[in-house]
């Protein structure tokens, strides 16, 4: 079984090869993302309702579905996680994408207030 | 992931940060190209002004529209017809451009009564048009002509008619990207909320950096009005003015083209409440994945699953087909934008394409990023090459294509690489299912091309072989297949029609009644 930052960095890199809402072009609206997106996929592999009654939060949770759907085809792994480990992991998942798309950004226009 | 230093651009230590190589178990943290700033004096950029990004890449693709520059008529001349981007109102704003010719003693005395007369005569030439942008140049920027003025003038004496002015120059940003974000801000604050359109579905969005380049647009207009979906405008690609002051009452944003559109996208998002869902619309699974998510936000994804099921049955085996001949083959991903991501990943995995090298001439550090994180390790990433640096980087790395403008691309052809029209195409549309095999037919037609087997010979010095008779593409491609993938009777060459966007415009589509 792949320990814990291998699993992080398999469902890292499926999102930056396969997603695009990560790269939202503010530094607050990428944190946003992230944070929206994967509490609601960990939410879903959980088997947890997800509130979708807000058109924003609609919007989180079909990246979401997405997300969960093909995390759950390529890494079989995950169902044998249980709820408390899935959303250790995700909660650890956001923080790496926090950390390479934001804090640890080179990307020097995230904070232009000009764009 | 560290730089890359050309050795063409020694003498310009401003360009060392401008490259890199996507190392091994690197990430973004390690090394991202600069992107985004001034031209470094010297450095022979391809790049377009801020002008051209507002008026040629944004505004024009609308349709119904008298679309005239204020100056000379180089700008507009040079900016006129080479995106092919179509309309189905017999390509009025592909046909036509219009400059107010302005001249020195203009910018001596002033153009605004230049401008006027322009603008009069213009909307009495072509009286079924009543819509007009006017953009501003370098020239007359400099001289301080108030176009909204004028603009306001003309509207007062011509009620019927509705002018929006682009103030834009060449000068007001670093590359036409600068243009792209101004002419989303001035077209929200101007223009947007003053049209209210019929609501016909319960499921209405707007379709939002989508140029319809070759008839991309209504490929996807196609699947969204079979899911019973409401386009209520496409910025801006075969995209109605009118439409587009309507954009506030969509209830969702599905954005293609972040590069030259986000802007937009994100003030709706903050102003009107409608969220941004950003899409691939190129290649079979991205599509797929793509139609699920717009129809899973309405609740009507069975709608999204039948077509996906549909189309893959119909063009995966021609896919395939060419698959199988262009595995392997290296590729330079250089467009200008956003290409270098929508495409980077899904040729890789569905065409069988090596990308060794992306290049983005007016993309931000965020296209970077995206165009890194999805290429493959080893790929070299160069933001806003000169010409002797893309040399360099085509003798180091031998690609066997690239996809590029038409510039850059016939830079190649002269060292025997053969290019598509990244922003044009050749043989478009390149979205939807069937699209996507017709780009895998132009690269393979450009790949094994007999013509350009031929320019590797020298006359002047090569031995020309005069046995073993031509060589056809054919027998060039299938050179080194298995007999199993030869005469598979599965896959199959490109069955489409030559035409395929006019029938569009006559089909019907599946009513699905409105909830009362």
């Amino acid at each position: 079984m792949a320990d814990i930052n291998e699993k992080i960095a398999q469902l890292e890199n499926f999102i930056m090869k396969k997603c695009l809402w990560q790269f939202h072009s503010r530094a607050w609206d990428r944190k946003n993302q992230n944070e929206n997106i994967l509490r609601m996929t960990a939410e879903l592999l959980c088997g947890e309702t997800v509130n979708t009654e807000d058109p924003a939060d609609r919007c989180y949770w079909v990246d979401a579905v997405y997300l969960a759907d093909s995390y759950r085809e390529r890494f079989d792994w995950l169902a044998s996680m249980s709820k408390d480990e899935i959303r250790e992991l995700f909660l650890a998942l956001r923080e790496r994408l926090d950390y390479v798309l934001v804090d640890g950004s080179l990307n020097e226009e995230l904070t232009d207030p000009r764009y | 992931m560290p730089y890359h230093e050309f050795e063409c651009s020694k003498c310009i230590p401003e360009r060392k940060k401008h490259a890199v190589t996507k190392g091994p178990g690197e990430d973004l943290t390690h090394a991202l190209p600069l992107g985004y700033l001034n031209t470094i004096p010297g450095s022979i950029s391809e790049r377009g002004c801020a002008y051209c990004g507002a008026k040629h890449v944004i505004g024009t693709p609308m349709k119904d529209v008298i679309h005239i520059s204020h100056g000379p008529t180089g700008c507009t001349y040079d900016t006129w017809q080479t995106k092919r981007y179509i309309s189905d109102n017999d390509n009025f704003q592909l046909k036509r451009t219009f400059a107010t010719d302005v001249k020195e003693k203009h910018i001596v005395f002033g153009a605004e009564k230049v401008l006027k007369q322009n603008i009069i005569e213009a909307f009495k030439a072509f009286p079924d048009i009543k819509r007009m942008t006017i953009y501003q140049t370098c020239a007359t920027a400099l001289i301080g002509d108030d176009i909204d003025a004028i603009a306001d003038e003309v509207m007062e004496e011509m009620p019927d008619v509705d002018i929006f002015v682009c103030n834009s120059p060449g000068f007001a940003g670093p590359s036409q990207s600068g243009g792209h974000h101004k002419i989303n801000i001035a077209w929200i604050n101007k223009k947007v909320g003053n049209v209210e359109p019929k609501i016909t579905s319960d499921y209405v969005i707007n379709y939002v950096g989508e140029y319809n380049i070759q008839g991309d647009q209504e490929i996807m207009l196609d699947f969204f009005r079979r899911m019973g979906i409401q386009v209520l405008s496409t910025f801006t690609g075969n995209g109605s003015y009118d439409d587009l002051r309507a954009m506030h009452r969509a209830h969702l944003n599905v954005l293609e083209c972040a590069r030259s559109a986000e802007y937009i996208c994100n003030e709706l998002r903050t102003r009107y409440g409608i969220p941004r869902l950003d899409i691939d619309g190129f290649g079979f699974e991205p599509l797929s994945s793509s139609l699920l998510k717009v129809g899973r936000f309405f609740g009507i994804e069975d709608r999204a699953q039948k077509i996906i099921d549909e189309e893959t049955a119909r063009w995966k085996p021609e896919l395939d087909w060419y698959r199988e001949r262009l595995l392997g083959k290296k590729v330079c991903l250089w467009p200008g934008g956003s290409k270098l991501w929508h495409w980077a990943h899904v040729i890789h995995e569905e065409m069988g394409l090596d990308v060794v090298s992306v290049y983005t001439k007016f993309g931000h550090q965020g296209d970077m990023e995206k165009g890194i994180a999805r290429c493959e390790e080893g790929a070299l990433a160069i933001d806003d090459p000169n010409e002797l640096e893309g040399l360099e980087a085509m003798y180091k790395l031998k690609p066997d294509i690239i996809f590029t403008g038409k510039r850059p691309g016939e830079v190649a052809k002269k060292i025997r690489v053969p290019y598509l029209n990244a922003h044009a195409y050749h043989n478009g549309p390149y979205k939807g299912y069937e699209g996507w095999v017709r780009f895998a037919r132009d690269i393979y037609n450009a790949i094994y091309s007999p013509i350009h087997q031929l320019s590797f010979l020298d006359i002047s010095k090569d031995e020309i072989p005069d046995e073993g008779g031509f060589k056809t593409q054919r027998i060039l491609s299938d050179n080194g297949l298995s007999e199993e993938v030869r005469k598979s009777n599965y896959m199959r060459e490109y069955t489409g029609s030559l035409d395929i966007i006019t029938p569009l415009r006559e089909k019907t589509y599946p009513e699905f009644n409105k909830k009362p």
